[in-house]
């Protein structure tokens, strides 16, 4: 993963609850929703036709809070699973923050952001870099970018694929 | 510059001299030597890894697994897989070095918040971490511990024993004055929650201090951290108290270095409260965060009273229920589920006669766990009306999505139980 996106721009508000607004987990958790195709569910109590309309590469952003609630990462899968290559908000509730760099989502805080976007924009970010680009108004913003071991792990695809490549290089320490 | 607690428990479990917010920082299980980590089967079967993958734990002593983080198979769906996969996972993590002992069994558990604890595993002073899906893992904050929840990391974390923090920003809340009695932990912090809101500590650390906490229980304050969550905070924490030190020393032989905040630690928010004018709290549907002093909801009626998950089923918490429904009756349509913690706190008040006091009130008291919290057990029916003390209140948490959940303390959740409808508990006490 270059760590680069460009993507359209879908804007949702503040306080998204990964068990309510991103991913009904109450039909999860009672097996109605297969892991495989919690992409298809994904903010299916906002717009219940998210899923379909979104494209890959597209980009999500959201107010204050995103992710609050419990640590149910499924919320982060369905998120990357429909196709957003990263989200931006103002604020993250810190389990939203750690599942997200640990499946590989790449997530972006920034206050100011809900002035910077609309819906339907053009976005251009750039992790490493630390810029975010608005293609349509043509203005840019910038963000301190995470250190190198957090790229690392988005670049790699998160925690998993992460664990292989310390324990192959021989990393692993009692 | 002085440090505040939660920078003292960081800094000491990276191994650095300090650390300050917004720092990010690696973590290594080396550091740590005595068993901190807690998993479950439900963890390893969520994720399908376990079972296929050919990897080693990075170091089989520091791990407690218990069947479920729930500590429950009574759930949607239960079939005899639940238990097939417990014994496969636990055969299998025989095979890569937890000791036997390390294993849990069901009689030996409970919710595992309240294990975490009850085991030792988050020490004052220390950090503990949940190798599973569950995030009130900060409920070891209640005593001076960091605890963290590894979610979809838990897996990779298992294997490395490797991860990262964000150091997080600090806010004080000191609470004077003394609280009524009948005033839980618990509607401290709903009191909070109404006054911040649900965006009030996003990412940061809520330390509670002051006289009302100096003289709060340690289950009180395992309540208040416990829900820290839900006003977007990172953890709550308390600076430990002695009956927690004392709690510990007779619980564990490990060594361990409480931390407390410097006299000027430096917090960037500082709120003041008065515990004496705190009154009973209800957070009413279908938000968490609408929260109403008790004299606006009272008398709203309710089918179900639930007692239990990581928010309470404490001793403290049972106590005061059989304190309310001594010589009392539960009353007639109320179905009150009471779920203990853990197995050791049931039995802790069961030899002082409160779990006969609550059969004899009516109560149904289930094994021991999450209970309700997540729809176990009991499930509510389709338009029941809840008031419970555990942890929220979304459409469908605990069971039918046309259910009604009302949030208050177990004095509250007791108190209404008897009178089927909501009630002040401070009238029976």
């Amino acid at each position: 993963m270059a760590l680069k996106f460009k993507g359209k721009v879908w804007v949702f508000g503040d306080n998204l609850d990964v068990d309510y607004e991103i991913v009904p987990f109450r039909k999860f958790d009672a097996g109605l929703i297969k892991l495989e195709d919690v992409g298809n569910w994904c903010m299916a109590n906002v717009d219940a036709d998210f899923a379909k309309k979104v494209k890959k590469g597209d980009i999500m952003v959201a107010g204050t809070n995103m992710g609050c609630g419990h640590d149910h990462f499924q919320a982060n899968l369905a998120i990357k699973q429909c196709g957003i290559s990263c989200v931006i908000a103002e604020s993250f509730d810190r389990n939203f923050f750690r599942n997200s760099i640990a499946i590989g989502l790449p997530i972006v805080e920034l206050k100011g952001i809900n002035q910077f976007t609309k819906a339907g924009d053009e976005l251009e970010v750039d992790l490493k870099a630390g810029t975010i680009k608005n293609v349509t108004s043509g203005k840019s913003l910038k963000f301190t970018p995470y250190p190198d071991f957090l790229l690392d792990i988005l670049e790699v695809g998160g925690m998993d694929p992460y664990a292989d490549k310390l324990v192959a290089a021989g990393k692993v320490k009692k | 510059m002085g440090k505040t607690i939660i920078e003292k428990i960081m800094a000491k479990a990276v191994g650095k001299s300090e650390v300050s917010p917004g720092e990010y920082v690696q973590f290594s299980a080396a550091r740590i030597d005595h068993p901190f980590i807690l998993t479950g089967t439900d963890m390893s079967e969520r994720f399908g890894k376990w079972k296929s993958q050919d990897w080693t734990l990075f170091d089989p002593s520091k791990i407690i697994f218990a069947p479920e983080h729930c500590g429950s198979y009574t759930r949607v769906g239960s079939t005899t897989t639940n238990r097939e996969n417990h014994r496969r996972n636990s055969d299998w993590l025989k095979q890569l070095g937890v000791a036997e002992e390390n294993i849990l069994e069901l009689g030996r558990i409970g919710n595992c918040h309240h294990l975490a604890v009850e085991k030792a595993l988050a020490l004052p002073g220390s950090v503990y971490f949940s190798a599973m899906t569950d995030g009130h893992a900060i409920t070891v904050g209640g005593v001076g511990c960091f605890g963290s929840c590894m979610s979809a990391s838990a897996p990779a974390f298992l294997r490395t024993g490797w991860t990262w923090f964000r150091v997080p920003e600090s806010i004080k809340f000191n609470i004077t004055g003394k609280l009524q009695d009948g005033v839980m932990g618990r509607d401290v912090y709903e009191y909070i929650l109404g006054q911040i809101g649900p965006n009030g500590a996003i990412y940061q650390v809520m330390e509670f201090t002051g006289p009302v906490m100096d003289n709060m229980s340690m289950d009180g304050r395992q309540s208040m951290c416990c829900l820290a969550m839900f006003t977007g905070a990172k953890t709550g924490i308390v600076n430990p108290s002695q009956e927690i030190l004392d709690f510990f020393k007779a619980r564990t032989k490990v060594k361990f270095e409480p931390q407390y905040s410097d006299k000027d630690a430096k917090y960037i928010k500082t709120y003041q409260y008065d515990g004496s004018k705190i009154e009973p709290q209800v957070v009413v549907p279908p938000d968490r965060h609408t929260v109403h002093n008790i004299k606006d909801v009272e008398g709203t009626p309710v089918t179900n009273a639930f007692l239990g998950s990581c928010a309470s089923g404490r001793d403290e918490d049972l106590r005061m229920a059989a304190r309310i429904l001594k010589g009392r009756k539960v009353h007639p349509k109320v179905l009150f589920n009471i779920t203990p913690g853990s197995s050791d706190s049931m039995s802790r008040v069961d030899k002082e006669g409160v779990i006969s006091t609550l059969l004899d009130a009516g109560c149904f008291i289930c094994a021991p766990g999450c209970g309700m919290c997540p729809g176990f057990y009991t499930p509510l029916a389709k338009n029941e009306v809840c008031i419970t003390s555990s942890t929220t209140n979304l459409p469908g948490r605990m069971g039918d999505e046309s259910a009604q959940v009302y949030l208050g303390s177990p004095a509250t959740v007791a108190a209404s139980a008897i009178e089927g409808k909501i009630t002040d508990p401070r009238k029976y006490l």
